[in-house]
């Protein structure tokens, strides 16, 4: 092209590969993780037991499988605060079903097979009904699902008349498994959370589509100059956040074979506060699985070892959960500051 | 001796020992110094040993490709750098400055190229953001906005004070920027590329006003890559190259082939290449009477193929909308539109990209790259994956990416750097290879050399026209009508909205098409 | 005690037998009650809303002169918007309400009193003595004192259990000092008391930590039925469920079902429904239906409910 103007001497070296010195700043969720598990190893020899590792990551799995939705929203610039109710809703709908369904299909496995997948449908019609409201429409995310959030959880209230909607005893021993069981020791909601999370990384770092999402989140404008439909791409973070929901009622119900109108209460917060310890820009345009998964745990981690102590007043549990989530995302300041 | 037509400086007490310095100042004594100034960046060193003068009522132009170090001077004289070696004098004696507040405080102003305006706020609000003038208190609302209005009348803009900054044009928020700048009562005003975002009216405007500042005994330093501004408005001119100051001397002795020659190193040739002869006839697009609601009306036209074919008109004509509009990307209907020779309804902006046609934006940073990426993302944003339809392809992005350094010589720190540390320049011509990526056969340029250095801009008309000779059709949309005259086959003028002349051969001179463009003439196509 | 309730009961059933039968006897007054309870967030307010709409049915049906207003609140500030609503917008003559909070509650309700409206006070107390024309509560303290003594005899006065507390309320505090006032002295150790909020999903993760933390346990007070449930899993999850006794409150359906069903791991459960609005309700609404004297202070027990007396608390149809 050009032949009077001298090549810059220095060009860049080949590389493809995903480079990991380009986060290397933003190791600090990983810090604090390796701080609070040096720490509750000290306050109690029982908390690196794989019995106690085991039963708080299985706890984590649940929001864990959700915030990997959350990051997929949130990255895209927008939010989802109806999670915790939709999870309620699905809960409680997929427990009616699936007791309606069983005295023709019997109370094994192909009813609650039938369950998982009516679940998954909700989950999806949830998310769609978000993104609908959101892109087409062209009302704030916060607004809407705020609004959606008090809807589904009214009508789980409505439907289960402020009670508990339970499964079916015969169900109940069918599903259990679903959480308590493990695959070579290993419990089956953290193998769910670790195959969801590897997926989604992939897919939020390697395809196009979570190029899009990063795009979009960074500068909308940007993205529609570059011929990507915008609109789309919302609306599928959406309902990929609503799957991952269902996912985790799914491996929930049969924890309690259960729902109530306290299920899934604060579930959004805990999900969003894990995706943004994690690293996660709040306001959109980076996103990444692997700290909202660190996020999770450290928000677990939190929880389990204020109870496995008694030297703070549990009434202070609050604040020293709050004090923490502060420190996390302060050592991650390098990054975010602009 | 301290007169009594000293400024009041807004919403600050004012010492009358500070008004008499400036005074003193003024009475011919150097006003600003740089000793020896050096920087790095890491290990990067942006500046070196620069010494020279400003003196009060003295304009001087600073000159130099993308990435000589004109930016980086400019903040550090303006304080929002601090040197790695060297000092600033200022009115003979060492200053240090903390933050750009000092600077300030000095008197020394900077017109940043990158807008520090907040949408949301009204103009008056914005240009005296952090120096609000209070009544018992609260905000006085009424001297804000008369300040403002008398400080917008002097630059000749017909803004209105309370207007909201995110309904005005790209230009206007220029003014204003150079408007908070003066409402701050500088000694000396820093300008970087003022007049890249401006039309003509609005750079005589400023002109006009940095004439006054001048006699008033202000000093001004400027960048521009307009050489011929440069000789209109400067009385001495720097010219830096690769971070050092290569030539300081009155404008008057300098021609702007020497000045170009200077900035680059080399004696140029010739700036725009020969037009490729006569484009084919077959139309590879056409549109009638398309119609944008609110900024175009009307409009008809055909683009052939191997054609450059040029639109100018005054800033704010619709030049930008009428394609927005084509391409999908504002709301527009059309009578018929015709691509290829085969009539369609305009597309999305899906369709016109699959279809092989690409728009390059006039906002670079707003529009059309993504700041906080990478080289290598935004550079393929617009062509997608580069394997299958899914998943990326790392190492092929990568290598296109190494292509795209070569061939448009793009200077970056890394490849894994953010796109929002590159120069303007280095910016617009990864923009361009963004667009170009996806190869497309229609191409349209929305000013594409705005804010790039001479030889910079001789890479990318020699690019267009090389896209023309090889069978595409390229628009190149310009406010530089040397530019636009200097590429084009032929050229559309449209004024508030309508295309109101065509000239080719001949008739395509600066004459004519401004006659066009300010409404002395009309000759509304007829297709 | 238990009798009171039955009579209560009584009362209002006869008193609708006689209405039904004859429907010549004059209505001392046409009256509009209004009803202020908190929103069915979890279980036991859940059966409460049940419970109080049921009876509010049962009498719009038996006195189509008395009218009824129900309002729920989620928080005690809607509560206080509330009742100021029923009294100056509804302008109720007959107010019941359950308190979500006594302190700021006082205030309202008594201003509610000196507009002339018949005040009746559910389960707790306002922070005022003699603002209330009637009170109808469960025993807060009893609740706490009776689970102690179920503990100290279960483990026949020495063994280590944990606790689980509830909200962080007014009346958690009442049965958590109760509860350790009637264990001092005793060789029963508390190992730790956590908050599970009276919530199935906390309950089991508290209760899972226990289990890490403490290699012994003996018995576990859940609070109320609803953490007691969650408690349960952890237990069955761990393995650990032999020898461990679990004890929760407030008579839900499930568990007690359990009990007369003969479950080794819970076998009792504390008396304290949310079925106490019934007769709330029902005395109040007699006061204007009948002219009946009303006024005074219900105080019901909170009985150790066992194997042996289940029956009688099981209300299969409430969703608690």
């Amino acid at each position: 092209m050009s032949d009077t103007i001298a090549v810059p001497s220095k060009l860049p070296a080949t590389s493809g590969r995903y480079r990991i010195s380009d986060h290397l700043t933003s190791f600090g969720p990983l810090i604090a993780l390796a701080a609070l598990l040096l720490i509750g190893g000290l306050i109690n020899e029982s908390f690196l037991s794989s019995a106690n590792i085991s039963n708080v990551l299985t706890r984590s799995a649940l929001i864990g499988i959700i915030a990997i939705g959350t990051t997929f929203v949130i990255t895209a610039g927008g939010l989802d605060l109806s999670v915790g109710a939709m999870s309620a809703l699905v809960a409680g709908l997929m427990i009616m079903f699936m007791n309606a369904v069983a005295p023709t299909l019997g109370a094994g496995s192909l009813t609650v097979l039938a369950g998982i997948l009516f679940a998954l449908l909700l989950g999806t019609m949830a998310g769609l009904v978000n993104g609908l409201l959101i892109t087409r429409w062209r009302i704030e995310a916060f607004i809407v699902t705020l609004g959606t959030m008090g809807i589904f959880r009214s009508l789980l209230t409505y439907l289960s008349n402020g009670g508990a909607i339970s499964l079916e005893s015969g169900l109940r021993s069918t599903a259990r498994p679903i959480y308590y069981g493990t695959l070579f020791g290993i419990a089956y909601p953290i193998i769910a959370l670790a195959i969801l999370a590897i997926i989604g990384e992939f897919v939020l770092w390697r395809t196009r589509f979570g190029r899009h999402c990063a795009a979009i989140g960074s500068n909308a404008a940007v993205a529609r100059y570059s011929a990507i439909n915008v609109s789309r791409v919302r609306i599928a973070t959406y309902i990929l956040q609503g799957l991952c929901v269902a996912v985790a009622t799914l491996i929930y119900v049969p924890r309690l074979g259960a729902a109530t109108p306290s299920t899934g209460v604060l579930w959004e917060l805990e999900a969003i506060a894990a995706v943004i310890i994690g690293g996660t820009v709040l306001s959109g345009g980076y996103g990444r699985i692997w700290g909202t998964i660190v996020g999770v745990l450290i928000l677990g981690l939190i929880q389990n070892i204020l109870n496995l102590t008694s030297w703070f007043s549990p009434h202070l549990n609050g604040s020293i959960q709050g004090a923490i989530i502060i420190l996390a995302v302060l050592m991650q300041k390098g990054r975010a500051a602009r | 001796m301290c007169s009594t037509t000293i400024p009041h400086r807004i919403g600050r007490p004012t010492s009358a020992l500070v008004q008499c310095a400036a005074q003193v100042g003024r009475q011919g004594m150097t006003l600003l110094r740089t000793n020896s100034i050096r920087k790095s960046f890491g290990p990067v060193e942006v500046l070196k040993e620069i010494d020279f003068t400003v003196s009060p009522g003295e304009v001087t132009a600073l000159v130099g490709e993308n990435g000589a170090g004109k930016s980086t001077l400019m903040k550090i004289i303006a304080g929002y750098e601090k040197p790695s070696s060297g000092h600033l004098l200022v009115d003979g004696s060492d200053v240090f400055f903390e933050t750009n507040v000092d600077a300030e405080a000095s008197g020394i102003v900077l017109v940043h190229q990158e807008f520090c305006l907040i949408p949301h706020l009204t103009v008056a609000e914005n240009i005296f953001l952090g120096y609000e003038p209070t009544r018992s208190r609260a905000l006085d609302y009424a001297a804000m906005e008369q300040r403002a209005a008398i400080l917008l009348e002097e630059l000749g803009s017909t803004i209105h004070p309370r207007t909201l900054l995110s309904k005005l044009a790209v230009s206007d928020w220029q003014m204003i920027e150079i408007a908070k700048a003066l409402s701050r009562r500088p000694r000396l005003l820093i300008m970087d590329e003022p007049t890249a975002v401006l039309g003509h009216h609005e750079t005589d405007h400023l002109f006009e006003r940095v004439d006054r500042f001048r006699q008033d005994g202000g000093a001004v330093i400027f960048t521009s890559h307009k050489l011929d501004e440069v000789k209109r408005l400067a009385d001495q001119t720097a010219i830096l190259r690769d971070g050092r100051i290569v030539t300081v001397a009155p404008t008057s002795s300098l021609t702007e082939d020497e000045m170009a020659s200077l900035m680059v190193g080399r004696p140029l040739s010739d700036l725009y290449p020969t037009k490729h002869p006569k484009p084919d006839q077959t139309a590879v697009l056409s549109v009638r009477e398309l119609e944008v609601p609110g900024y175009v009306e009307r409009a008809s036209f055909d683009l052939k193929k191997g054609e450059i074919l040029g639109f100018s008109g005054l800033v704010g004509s619709g030049r930008t909308e009428l394609f927005e509009g084509l391409f999908g990307l504002r709301p527009a209907h059309c009578k018929t539109f015709a691509y290829q020779g085969r009539g369609r309804h305009l597309p999305t902006p899906r369709e016109a990209y699959q279809m092989g046609m690409a728009y390059l934006t006039e906002d670079r940073k707003g529009q059309g790259l993504l700041l906080e990426k990478s080289l290598g993302e935004n550079l393929t944003l617009l062509k997608g994956a580069l394997v299958g339809g899914t998943v990326i392809d790392l190492k092929a992005e990568r290598a296109e990416l190494d292509r795209a350094i070569t061939t448009y010589e793009i200077k970056a720190p890394k490849p894994s750097a953010r796109v929002g540390t590159l120069s303007g320049g280095n910016q617009q011509k990864l923009l361009i290879a963004k667009t170009l990526l996806a190869e497309p056969d229609v191409i349209v340029f929305d000013e594409p050399t705005r804010g790039i250095d001479i030889g910079t801009k001789q890479q990318i008309y020699r690019l267009i026209q090389s896209l023309a000779a090889a069978g595409k059709a390229c628009v190149v949309i310009s406010s530089e009508m040397q530019e636009i005259i200097g590429l084009s086959h032929r050229v559309m003028i449209m004024r508030q909205g309508r295309i109101v002349g065509e000239v080719a051969g001949d008739a395509m001179n600066e004459d004519e098409i401004v006659r066009y463009a300010v409404g002395l003439k009309e000759a509304p196509i007829h297709v | 005690m238990l009798s009171s309730l039955r009579s209560l009961l009584g009362i209002g059933a006869m008193a609708l037998a006689t209405v039904a039968a004859s429907s010549s006897i004059a209505l001392a007054e046409k009256a509009k009650i209004g009803i202020s309870i908190p929103a069915a967030t979890h279980g036991w307010t859940g059966g409460l809303n049940y419970h109080t709409k049921r009876t509010v049915d049962a009498l719009r049906k038996a006195y189509p002169d008395l009218e009824f207003v129900i309002t729920t609140a989620d928080s005690a500030t809607k509560q206080v918007n509330d009742i100021e609503d029923l009294v100056a917008v509804q302008k109720i003559n007959a107010l019941v309400v359950l308190p979500f909070e006594s302190d700021p509650l006082t205030e309202p309700v008594k201003e509610a009193k000196k507009q002339g409206v018949f005040v009746t006070t559910v389960d707790r107390g306002l922070s005022e003595e003699g603002i209330e024309d009637l009170y109808v509560g469960g025993n807060n303290p009893e609740y706490g004192r009776i689970a102690a003594e179920y503990f100290k005899t279960k483990l026949k006065g020495k063994g280590k259990v944990v606790v689980m507390r509830g909200i962080p309320t007014a009346i958690d505090n009442i049965r958590i000092d109760a509860f350790k006032k009637a264990l001092d002295g005793t060789g029963v150790q508390v190992l730790d008391m956590q908050y599970a909020n009276w919530n199935p999903d906390k309950g089991f993760e508290v209760m899972q930590d226990y289990l890490q933390r403490f290699p012994q346990i003996d018995g576990v007070w859940a609070g109320d039925d609803d953490a007691a449930l969650g408690a349960i899993e952890a237990i069955n999850q761990a393995g650990r469920d032999k020898g461990m006794i679990v004890l929760g409150g407030s008579g839900m359906n499930k568990v007690i079902k359990r009990i007369m069903d003969g479950d080794k791991l819970i076998d009792a459960d504390i008396f304290y429904p949310p079925t106490l609005i019934i007769p709330a309700i029902g005395a109040t609404a007699m006061k204007f239906a009948t002219g009946a004297p009303v006024s005074g202070r219900w105080v019901l027990g909170s009985p150790l409910i066992t194997k042996e007396n289940a029956e009688q608390y099981y209300f299969p149809e409430s969703p608690y």
